[in-house]
């Protein structure tokens, strides 16, 4: 495997990991209720921001199944943080790996998390040579549910109160696709073949 | 809420009951079988590993501890003979949860015996056990299994493709499962007034 390359341009983002000096950026939207309604690990206050930005920051690379790789949304030209989205190597032998993510609600809408995945799916598959990735949300989170789709994913599975979640029955969607599924960017395609081939 | 039935348990056609040290051959005779070990996680057994699956059954009674599971021989009220077994474990006490599983000799196969065991399993479940949602999986392979679930009132939750190996191969997976209400509403109209 060759060594990851960072950060990743799109055509309207930047994709790096996190830095010391994100703190301001992520505390504008990290703590928002409506961010943390449907996350696994809670951020309850501006004072917990500063220990999810150092969790965030240990999340360079992925070494070893288990590991996390999480990666900050930023704009071009202003340079505004506005989100992340992290990959998540769940298993080795099956080549599985979990997506996540999070927007500032000021900049939802206009496709930039959609952009970040599809930079994300590329490094999985061809980078990292995942095989499946998922992806979990809310039944009731009809913003990543519409990504979910279009995306191109499955949904393979719909729990209905299976669980517990914030105190109350769990109602719980799983997204995926495989690598043979995958629609790679235009710009990966357009590589000549000898780039492709691993 | 700990769980420590009363057995044996009788439906219609049927006797539940613990495992017992003479169950070694009756279990030999089925879990020998390549085609009754192909959609299970064990290869098919020696006679040594019955006596040792047998062996751990037999404690396997109550439900105390998250984790802890119930798996029944199923008997042939009228003859005595051993059929296959069904089972359930408890996944999460919190929230309630429980998992139903069945292994059946296939010589008996399609006479509704798996379905009679399976919701004499689902009743201990949601009645004395108070489990708010059983699940079932199974290889999307084993028919028999799933058309099960689904005589049992079970939905089709889950349609895992390609997410692990099982035996060597990209497994495909189901997953069903009822809830409480559904179970409630199910026997009640089974029930004549």
């Amino acid at each position: 495997m060759s060594s990851l390359s960072l950060p990743i341009e799109t055509d309207r983002l930047i994709l790096r990991t996190f830095e010391r000096s994100d703190i301001d950026g992520l505390g504008a939207y990290h703590a928002l209720p409506s961010v943390q309604r449907y996350v696994f690990t809670r951020t309850r206050d501006t004072s917990e921001v500063a220990g999810a930005l150092n969790t965030m920051r240990s999340h360079v690379s992925l070494q070893r199944p288990g590991d996390t790789l999480t990666l900050a949304m930023v704009r071009k030209g202003d340079k505004v943080l506005i989100g992340h989205v992290s990959l998540h190597w769940s298993d080795a032998t099956a080549g599985q790996g979990e997506v996540r993510f999070c927007i500032n609600p000021a900049y939802a809408g206009q496709g930039f998390s959609r952009e970040a995945l599809s930079a994300v799916y590329d490094l999985a598959f061809d980078h990292y040579r995942i095989h499946r990735v998922f992806a979990r949300c809310d039944g009731r989170n009809h913003h990543s549910i519409k990504l979910m789709q279009q995306m191109g994913m499955r949904l393979e599975a719909h729990y209905r109160e299976h669980a517990l979640f914030q105190g109350e029955w769990d109602e719980e969607l799983h997204f995926a696709i495989l690598d043979r599924e995958w629609q790679r960017s235009s710009k990966v395609k357009d590589l000549p073949v000898r780039h492709r081939v691993a | 809420m700990s769980l420590y039935p009363n057995y044996p348990l009788r439906t219609e056609r049927l006797t539940l009951r613990p495992f017992t040290r003479g169950d070694v051959d009756a279990v030999f005779a089925y879990r020998r079988r390549e085609d009754v070990a192909r959609y299970l996680f064990d290869t098919s057994l020696s006679r040594e590993e019955c006596a040792l699956a047998v062996q751990q059954r037999i404690g396997q009674v109550a439900l105390e501890a998250e984790g802890d599971k119930i798996i029944l021989g199923v008997e042939l009220a009228d003859s005595g003979v051993l059929i296959g077994e069904v089972s359930l474990i408890w996944r999460s006490v919190e929230a309630r949860q429980g998992e139903v599983g069945w292994i059946f000799d296939p010589d008996y196969q399609g006479r509704g015996y798996a379905t009679e065991a399976a919701n004499a399993m689902l009743d201990l479940a949601f009645g004395p056990g108070d489990i708010h949602r059983v699940s079932a999986r199974c290889d999307v392979r084993n028919e028999s299994s799933w058309r099960l679930m689904e005589r049992l009132g079970m939905r089709r939750e889950a349609h895992f493709r390609e997410h692990a190996i099982f035996k060597s191969r990209w497994d495909e997976e189901f997953i069903y499962a009822i809830l409480w209400q559904e179970w409630q509403t199910l026997r009640a109209a089974q029930t004549p007034s």
